[in-house]
């Protein structure tokens, strides 16, 4: 018995809305709408899937490099209790700094780090994509050659 | 080949109770229908619950349910978990060897007072599953010519393990529950399509108020939900980052909903965000499902996915993880979803149904119709029964 799947419900084609949602994300994606770091950081569970689309995954680099480097300076000191709330946030502020003062090697260090790694993907990335491009005009070349007689 | 007058359906552990994984869930489902058909049924399965530490629960001996009998067996003792666990996380990692094959094949679950009561009844057909045991791979090492498998395959790494390829290439025939299943293990194993049958599970028609469950909560905003094990194999670590990025990007206060097992581990941006309920009954899971804007399903291993059909019954629209070939086709066919491959498809997705309620209407309706139409019971119960005739000595 085969199952004869009624394929393409009445009224809704989501085969020409997926066709037209991949289009405005084509779009989207070549006016940098989506290099975003939090993009980026949305996809760390999903990286073997998106490896093999090439658009994205230099979009996912371009948003990576905008990640790499660690600013310790990035974000507000705040304080929600509003009894002393002032006092709290200079006495915050002043551990902080002090934090700084001692940990600001080891992120410079980090820094260091994910720049090397970064460059190290990229790299990779390109000599392998070339190197796909290479072959891929090889095969093309050998595949227009006629054919030799009795081969 | 004629018509099985008997057959046993086996299952490692008791489905449609607790925590029981749609596997076992739907392994249950067909033997009450075959029960209900006039088959002379039993349903086989161990007295374990908890599917990580396997004890035996349950004590051992026959229970009836309706028509169906169900026997309750004690998991083999003396299983060495921690090898077991070592050689699991090699070989789930793609680092395959024999010693590690046999070591996992050695301490997986498995039970040998069920396969002494299989010795001792001769049952026309035996449908086992899932594949991803030690008793499922014994049952058609033992008695190749009357099981019938039920797999649930994934293409995951342990589906790759040579154990497999002989089991499944050996008994005598296999059950699928959607076409992808059926068209990777042909990929892997180089099963014929002859040697197996797409069957599915069956589900009766709900009515749910989609309004009940957001009064009951309090929720005023929109919200996505996802119903099932949450853990990363389901993708919802995903599914929580994607809601983060989209929240943040985007400015629409989205809710999510979380039923089901497994502990998610909550970003601190989604704090508040998020309700999760962990188990509910029926009954409030279809009213979730139901008032919900959108399913939201990130799983990439599914052979057929229960609570994808659920939702589309309480007439609410899908978005799920395009590289998932189950659920994608299921998509396509029904048009009742949407697919996506990155979060840029995610994002675009998910604006198109927020901001549409015709549109998420009309494939909620749609979606709705083809559960009705390619899973009735009826139309699953005489695909099985297809399948029990066709295959066996």
């Amino acid at each position: 018995m085969s199952l004869n799947v009624h394929i393409g419900a009445e009224g809704i084609n989501v085969a020409a809305l997926m066709d037209e949602i991949r289009q405005t994300v084509a779009r989207k994606m070549a006016d940098g709408v989506y290099q975003d770091v939090r993009v980026a950081a949305a996809e760390r569970t999903n990286l073997s899937q998106i490896a093999d689309q090439d658009q994205f995954f230099a979009l996912y680099l371009a948003s990576l490099r905008e990640m790499a480097a660690i600013d310790i300076n990035d974000f507000p000191i705040t304080e929600r209790r509003r009894f002393l709330a002032p006092l709290l946030i200079r006495l915050k502020t002043l551990i902080w700094n002090l934090l700084k003062f001692y940990t600001y090697r080891l992120w410079s260090q980090q820094n260091q780090v994910n720049a090397l790694f970064l460059a190290l993907i990229e790299e990779l990335d390109g000599k392998y994509r070339r190197r796909i491009e290479a072959l891929e005009a090889r095969i093309r070349e050998l595949e227009s050659r006629p054919r030799e007689q009795g081969s | 080949m004629t018509a099985p007058r008997s057959v046993v359906f086996v299952a490692p552990r008791l489905g449609g109770e607790g925590a029981a994984g749609g596997a076992e869930t739907l392994i249950r489902a067909l033997a009450e229908k075959a029960a209900e058909a006039g088959l002379d049924t039993a349903l086989y399965t161990t007295c374990a619950v908890d599917h990580f530490t396997w004890a035996n629960e349950r004590p051992p001996g026959e229970r009836r349910i309706g028509r169906l009998p169900i026997h309750f067996f004690p998991v083999d003792s003396g299983r060495n978990i921690p090898r077991f666990l070592q050689a699991q996380e090699r070989l789930f990692r793609g680092c395959r060897s024999p010693d590690d094959e046999a070591t996992w094949l050695k301490e997986s679950v498995c039970s040998r007072a069920l396969l002494e009561a299989l010795r001792q009844r001769s049952w026309d057909r035996i449908v086992v599953g899932p594949y991803l045991f030690g008793l499922t791979v014994a049952i058609g090492r033992e008695f190749p010519d009357r099981t019938i498998l039920l797999p649930c395959l994934h293409d995951e790494p342990f589906a790759r393990l040579s154990v497999f390829r002989s089991v499944f290439q050996s008994v005598a025939g296999l059950i699928f529950n959607s076409a992808p299943e059926q068209r990777l293990a042909a990929r892997l194993y180089g099963i014929p399509l002859g040697k197996g049958r797409v069957v599915g599970m069956g589900l009766d028609p709900f009515d749910a108020d989609p309004a009940a469950f957001a009064v009951r909560h309090g929720i005023t905003q929109p919200y996505l939900i996802y119903s099932g094990r949450r853990e990363p194999m389901k993708g919802t670590p995903l599914l929580l980052d994607y809601l983060a990025a989209f929240r943040s990007r985007t400015g629409r206060d989205i809710r999510l909903v979380l039923t089901g097992s497994g502990d998610p581990a909550i970003p601190p941006s989604l704090q508040g965000y998020v309700l999760d309920l962990g188990f509910v009954s029926e009954a409030v899971k279809r009213e979730a499902m139901a008032g919900a804007a959108v399913f939201c399903h990130p799983s990439l291993y599914e052979s057929f996915s229960i609570v994808l059909m659920e939702s589309w019954m309480a007439g609410t629209p899908a978005l799920v993880r395009a590289s998932c070939e189950v659920l994608r086709e299921h998509c396509e066919h029904s048009g009742g979803g949407l697919w996506f491959r990155h979060y840029p498809d995610f994002e675009e997705c998910l604006l198109r149904l927020l901001d549409s309620a015709e549109l998420r209407r009309a494939m909620g309706l749609t979606g709705r119709e083809y559960v009705r139409r390619e899973y009735a019971w009826p139309v699953i119960v005489g695909r099985l029964m297809e399948a029990l005739a066709a295959f066996g000595p």
